[in-house]
């Protein structure tokens, strides 16, 4: 049960993807204008990171690590990720129109979205500071990527909330955009640097 | 040659990756807390892109338009896990401070962008210069940024020491990305600056030669 | 479709080129890799000539059993056999957001005991955020504060770094590493405290005791083991030195000679507890005095935050760790009196025999 809570609470909040570890910025920054599209794009990538840790796991332990594979470990999950994403678009397209309405768009930006790949990576390398005494598994793996996913996508929605408000402003030229939107991350950033002094 | 100056222009300063088109954003606030693993990245990502646009430039009358997409990712991968072997081989010390982010250069949207944009579409020799400059643009934006953060958040330069001052805020990703927008900003009004000048000057050229002729 | 259209088809082209992408980067790779691998050999290499600058000649030593697995690990040992000294790869625990630090410790030994640090290298760490404070000047510190049978303790004799965490991490990994080699190449030292009544919160391995004929009493300088408790800043160990009376068991003296409170107010907390007058409150206290002392009575354990007690003064782990300290000098002094006396014909003196 403590393991549970520690992958859990590290992953949303202490060791947060966006604040802590700085990866996924690429559709944090460009699909956080609005709140809906930023939450849309957030269940896609948790989506996206749970089913392809589900998928890259098994194959890193039972086929590549016997086979003294290791070292093609980024073709073998990019492309992984790549047929995944495209598969769920097929499947989605199929079994419910709407829902690809609302999510489809964002699912091609995923393959490219270094949070994805970065989950993947990390649940095959040391996790020790995580689990404690421990040892990984498949389910504590997929646990990490769900709980990264929902961290995402909780720092998606604030960032989107606060970016809605800044538009009402008229801002000059040269911070306008990116620059803006920066500086509004590294206050989020700050708000979520007390949540890395919780020891567990 | 106008052309090829052009490319190294555009990949250096009007379209400098970094600072105007914000690509290639995780590796660039992951590591602009130390000024050794930020130029260190740029230049892993210089040699990879450059080889990248060689290899997809020289194979684009090969490569079939409906699979050129996962066939750059294969290329890209290839040449990252090849980057990845000989850093850990001959230059540990920067193997172990890009940790995680060596193997995200795959998903570095400035590599594929590159390739889908200009590399598919371009002479081998045109897609090396454009791969140099667009190389030499981030690891000069990385660099710049990563000195500033580590001195103001580390109180050191390249792992050197100098004053104890130190506002550690600025090495850590906050830091970074405060960094990164004041840095966008200024670049962004720099340019715009010596555009407007240019066109300007270009503007009273154009009327006294009009003026001229009226006369 | 017939099969000879599929053949001409674009699917079939694009399969073609994809599958030989495929395959020519898996054979670079391949060959890349057999080309560039690097062995564990290399890997040790690499390590030592960060340690010594050059190469040097060396012999692994199998580790055995962890000691202290609380406290630190023991990853591997070897004996260089250039200057006969021990390299010991050890990683210490308790530092930052419970993370590690792994360091590499060469370690003297000079007549059957572990006589000095010559270095101390850090070779990786986990979670440390601030390990870039850790300066030479720290490291270096561990050559210079060396006393035999002292363990190190970041709050003593070294270079405030900022990194207080890091720095208990980096004490307990060289500890460990001298623990270690004492263990396996040093002259056995029996640990006569071992399981004896009230230890719980004491560092038995680096407490001593004698019994001093001129005075009566027996002496100690006990090691505290740190506060083992949840939470930030927890105090770390002490060093007191106490005298009980060998007839009555009362606390004649009480000093605290190393603090481990985690900051200056703190210390400042305890003592306004436990020395309010200018005198140690442990003095001419019987173990049930000690006892007592806590009201929560024999267990004599942490009580843990919003319970009333004598010692919830803002400084509970440090308080704890002296009265502990007090609880274990009163109950164990009987081990250290000689065997001949015997005049309160106690079963306990039957310990006498664990004399050295």
């Amino acid at each position: 049960m403590s393991t549970f809570i520690a992958i859990v609470l590290s992953a949303v909040l202490t060791n947060n993807f966006i604040t802590a570890k700085t990866y996924g910025i690429c559709p944090f920054l460009g699909v956080s204008k609005k709140t809906s599209s930023a939450t849309g794009m957030g269940i896609a990538v948790t989506l996206v990171m749970v089913l392809a840790t589900l998928v890259t796991y098994p194959i890193y332990t039972y086929v590549m690590v016997p086979l003294k594979i290791e070292f093609l470990e980024i073709i073998f999950f990019i492309f992984i990720i790549a047929s995944l994403v495209q598969m769920l678009e097929k499947i989605i397209q199929k079994l419910s129109p709407p829902l690809y309405g609302a999510m489809g768009i964002y699912l091609p930006l995923i393959t490219t979205n270094c949070a994805v790949l970065g989950v993947t990576e990390l649940v095959i390398g040391d996790m020790s500071a995580v689990l404690g005494t421990a040892s990984m598994n498949i389910g504590w793996a997929v646990l990490y990527a769900l709980g990264a996913g929902l961290g995402f996508t909780l720092v998606m929605i604030i960032m989107s909330g606060l970016r809605e408000r800044i538009n009402c402003y008229k801002t000059p030229k040269a911070i306008a955009g990116f620059p803006i939107a920066m500086v509004t991350a590294c206050f989020i950033c700050m708000a979520f640097y007390v949540f890395s002094l919780i020891t567990l | 040659m106008n052309k090829f100056k052009k490319i190294t222009l555009d990949g250096l300063i009007y379209q400098n990756p970094t600072f105007m088109l914000v690509l290639g954003t995780c590796p660039t606030l992951g590591l602009i807390s130390s000024a050794f693993s930020s130029m260190g990245m740029g230049l892993t990502v210089l040699v990879v892109l450059t080889l990248s646009n060689i290899i997809i430039s020289a194979l684009r009358k090969v490569i079939p338009n409906e699979v050129r997409i996962p066939c750059y990712i294969v290329v890209i991968a290839t040449l990252v896990t090849f980057a990845r072997m000989f850093l850990e081989k001959f230059v540990p010390d920067l193997y172990e401070s890009l940790g995680g982010f060596l193997a995200l250069i795959v998903v570095n949207c400035i590599i594929l962008g590159r390739a889908e944009a200009f590399a598919n579409k371009h002479t081998v020799a045109e897609s090396a210069v454009d791969g140099i400059a667009n190389g030499l643009g981030f690891t000069a934006a990385l660099t710049v940024m990563g000195v500033i953060c580590e001195f103001l958040g580390n109180g050191s330069l390249f792992g050197y020491q100098i004053m104890e001052f130190r506002i550690s805020m600025l090495a850590k990703p906050a830091g970074a990305f405060l960094v990164y927008g004041i840095c966008i900003a200024l670049f962004v009004y720099i340019v715009d600056g010596f555009e407007r000048a240019r066109r300007v000057k270009a503007n009273k050229l154009a009327r006294e030669n009009l003026l001229k002729e009226g006369v | 479709m017939t099969v000879k259209q599929f053949f001409k088809s674009s699917t079939f082209k694009c399969l073609i080129t994809l599958l030989c992408v495929l395959l020519v980067s898996g054979v670079f790779l391949t060959i890349m890799n057999s080309l560039l691998k690097v062995t564990d050999e290399e890997r040790f290499a690499r390590a030592i000539n960060k340690i010594y600058g050059k190469n040097v000649t060396t012999e692994s030593i199998a580790v055995g059993e962890q000691i202290n697995e609380d406290n630190y690990h023991i990853d591997e040992a070897y004996l260089v056999k250039d200057d006969g000294n021990y390299l010991v790869k050890s990683t210490g625990k308790g530092g930052f957001d419970n993370g590690t630090v792994t360091c590499w410790v060469v370690v003297v030994v000079k007549g059957g005991a572990v006589s000095g640090i010559e270095k101390v290298v850090i070779d990786s760490n986990k979670n440390q955020s601030y390990i870039s404070k850790i300066n030479s000047a720290f490291l270096d510190g561990f050559k210079a504060n060396f006393t035999p049978d002292v363990p190190f303790n970041a709050n003593v004799g070294f270079v405030k770094t900022g990194a207080t965490m890091s720095g208990n991490a980096i004490c307990r990994s060289v500890n460990g590493a001298v623990d270690f080699v004492n263990a396996k190449f040093g002259n056995i030292k029996e640990d006569i405290f071992k399981d004896k009544n009230y230890t719980k919160y004491i560092d038995t391995a680096n407490t001593k005791g004698e019994y001093d004929e001129e005075t009566a009493t027996v002496k100690f300088e006990i090691t505290t083991s740190g506060a083992k408790y949840k939470g930030e800043n927890k105090a770390g160990a002490f060093t007191i030195r106490i005298a009980v009376d060998a007839l009555t068991g009362v606390i004649t003296d009480y000093e605290i000679l190393i603090d481990g409170s985690t900051s200056a107010t703190y210390s400042g907390y305890m003592l306004s507890t436990i020395k309010p007058d200018g005198n140690y409150i442990f003095v001419g206290m019987d173990l049930e005095a000690v006892i007592n002392f806590l009201n929560n009575g024999i267990e004599l354990e942490y009580p843990g935050d919003g319970k009333d007690t004598p010692i919830s003064s803002g400084a509970s782990q440090s308080v704890h760790q002296c009265l502990y300290a007090a609880a274990f000098a009163t109950e164990n002094y009987k081990i250290l009196l000689p065997a001949v006396e015997e005049p309160d014909g106690d079963g306990e003196t039957e310990g006498g025999s664990e004399n050295e």
